[in-house]
């Protein structure tokens, strides 16, 4: 099999799988809804098949589009996003293990949750919660590239371990205001922290769409650049590439996207270091296939284990991040083990 | 343009590299079609000529000038089809395949956004041809020896069409076959017009192949002129600290050097 036929061979299974995946994550959960009734329900919201009564009731109704259909579509949004997120800076710091931790996302948006929480705003006013953790995610990756350029421009390695000072700053910052923070509303952030798509709204749907999309779009205009970067910086330049500037409109770009990911759905860790892994071997790493393969294959992921975190057990809460935790961190170890450790 | 105007030309320049200065007060001129070696001890600053010409290090003293004109006048693009730099770095993703690597070569061509074009894929796969790795094309590069890969960078350069070919010790991981192959394609991108300028550390192929040898020391010229010349010199015995001696063999081109501890 030539390198074409793969590459058209995952296309054509992730497109088949995912709108599968989305299918049964919608129809299954604590109150199953009979798969024939949701395609019906869906069918007729968008013009197709009979306008008639609803197969599902009131009830299925309200549960299918308030409660599953954001929770999913929010899934693939989240998953993509990382995913392609990941796959571009992997690129950029031509490094398997990149991903959005390395620019103080996670810790930033944990920071700025934690502090919505501490302030009490997490009670009484609507979407505190993600907006402060954007707004923190943004903050620690401004802070990142301030410190970075504090002495000229920063080389790659200035900016990854300015990422990680800043980083731990943060997580600092968090455990200072968690410990001064009551304990009532310390749950409410530790269940965001864990990771998890659980009762979110159209409107985290719509906040997480208009960044998570907007920026994927723009990364994907920018592959024959971030193609360039993935070649070191030297033949980049070579190339005619003003190199500085395109890795930090990818960067900020990346971080946009991980931000309202990290907002929205809490820590949802190596997703974006298992998607772009799995799927670089069999399309290549060039941008143009690598992000929307990677798109793909994380919108799978995140669907198919937000589906397993609420149906693995009934007395058990397994959060969405320890469950992709659990998944990726052996795969990661194995897959490593298995390669050399360049992209 | 000028005939007589060099493609390539430094004039007098000062280079620092961190905070030490690696060149100094370095004149250099590259011709259309010639072939040029460029040679020198270890640290003698010769990848950061190449570099400097190329326009990846600004110069603290004196200036490029790439047909004439100095660099910081030229847009990036532009001065990427003019000039190309291939080095022995290897530092393209694994999982990249040998026709891509390629085509990266045609983005000074086609920018960020233009789609390629029949003119682009005709440029990758005379590239491909001329470096003779058309098999390789659908491999990719982790799955290629050093050599093949250094082929491939090769490649990527000849795929920019550019006038002036820079190189930074392109034989370096080049079995004798190979590298014989190489020196091959870059006389026939010469005869076509290109200039090309070589770092080489095998002074005996230098010898074979450059036309004109530039002898770098210390972060100055040493020496210039026909390689039969630099390498008799005095210059090139105490740059490399060796006695260089040169032999006639009957039916060859080239005298054979031998090189003993002076």
């Amino acid at each position: 099999m030539n390198e074409a036929t793969t590459r058209r061979s995952v296309f054509a299974a992730l497109l088949v799988l995912l709108p599968a995946a989305l299918l049964l994550a919608t129809a299954a959960g604590s109150v199953p809804l009979p798969l024939r009734s949701v395609l019906g329900s869906l069918g007729s919201a968008v013009g197709i098949g009979s306008a008639g009564a609803s197969p599902l009731g009131s009830s299925g109704e309200t549960i299918l589009w308030s409660v599953r259909l954001p929770r999913v579509l929010l899934a693939v949004l989240v998953g993509g996003g990382l995913a392609v997120v990941g796959a571009a800076l992997q690129s950029v710091f031509r490094n398997p293990m990149a991903d959005a931790g390395l620019l103080g996302v996670g810790s930033g948006a944990a920071l700025g949750a934690v502090l919505a929480a501490n302030l009490g705003w997490t009670a009484q006013v609507f979407l505190a919660l993600p907006l402060m953790a954007f707004a923190g995610a943004l903050a620690a990756v401004g802070a990142v590239y301030v410190l970075a350029h504090a002495s000229g421009r920063p080389t790659l390695h200035g900016l990854l371990l300015t990422g990680l000072a800043v980083a731990a700053l943060a997580s600092a910052g968090t455990s200072v205001v968690l410990a001064a923070t009551e304990e009532f509303r310390v749950r409410t952030v530790l269940f965001w922290l864990a990771g998890g798509l659980e009762g979110r709204s159209w409107t985290h749907l719509r906040l997480a769409a208009a960044f998570i999309l907007t920026g994927t779009a723009l990364l994907l205009l920018l592959s024959r650049p971030l193609d360039l970067l993935s070649l070191g910086e030297e033949e980049a330049a070579a190339l005619g590439l003003p190199v500085h500037r395109a890795r930090l409109t990818i960067l900020a770009l990346a971080s946009l996207i991980a931000g309202a990911a990290t907002a929205v759905a809490g820590s949802v860790p190596f997703v974006g270091l298992v998607a772009p892994h799995a799927l670089r071997p069999l399309v290549g790493p060039l941008g143009r296939r690598l992000l929307p393969a990677a798109f793909l294959g994380g919108a799978l992921l995140v669907v198919v284990a937000d589906l397993g975190s609420r149906t693995f057990s009934d007395r058990v809460d397994l959060p969405l991040g320890a469950l992709t935790a659990f998944v990726g961190a052996p795969y990661f170890l194995l897959a490593l083990r298995a390669t050399e450790g360049r992209p | 343009m000028n005939a007589a105007e060099p493609l390539v030309e430094a004039r007098e320049i000062c280079v620092k590299r961190g905070r030490s200065e690696v060149l100094h007060d370095v004149s250099l001129s590259l011709h259309a079609g010639e072939a040029v070696a460029l040679v020198g001890p270890n640290a003698a600053g010769k990848s950061t000529l190449v570099r400097s010409l190329a326009g990846l290090l600004p110069t603290t003293r004196g200036r490029v000038l790439v047909r004439g004109r100095p660099l910081r006048e030229w847009e990036r693009g532009a001065l990427a089809r003019a000039v190309a730099l291939v080095t022995s770095e290897e530092e393209a993703p694994a999982t990249l395949t040998v026709e891509d690597r390629v085509a990266l070569g045609r983005y000074p061509h086609s920018g960020p956004f233009r789609p390629f074009t029949a003119e682009d894929r005709a440029a990758v796969a005379q590239a491909l041809r001329q470096t003779s790795i058309e098999r390789l094309a659908r491999r990719a590069l982790g799955t290629l020896s050093a050599g093949e890969r250094q082929l491939a960078t090769l490649a990527r350069g000849l795929a920019q069409e550019p006038q002036a070919l820079l190189l930074d010790e392109p034989s370096a991981h080049l079995d004798v076959g190979h590298q014989l192959r190489l020196f091959q394609v870059l006389d026939e991108v010469r005869a076509h017009g290109v200039a090309v300028l070589a770092v080489i550390h095998d002074l005996q192929r230098a010898a074979a192949w450059a036309g004109r040898m530039v002898l770098v020391a210390g972060g100055r010229v040493a020496a210039e002129g026909t390689p039969h010349a630099v390498l008799a010199g005095e210059a090139a015995a105490r740059a490399f600290e060796v006695a260089i001696r040169g032999h006639a063999v009957p039916g060859l081109a080239h005298p054979l050097y031998s090189f003993d501890e002076a």
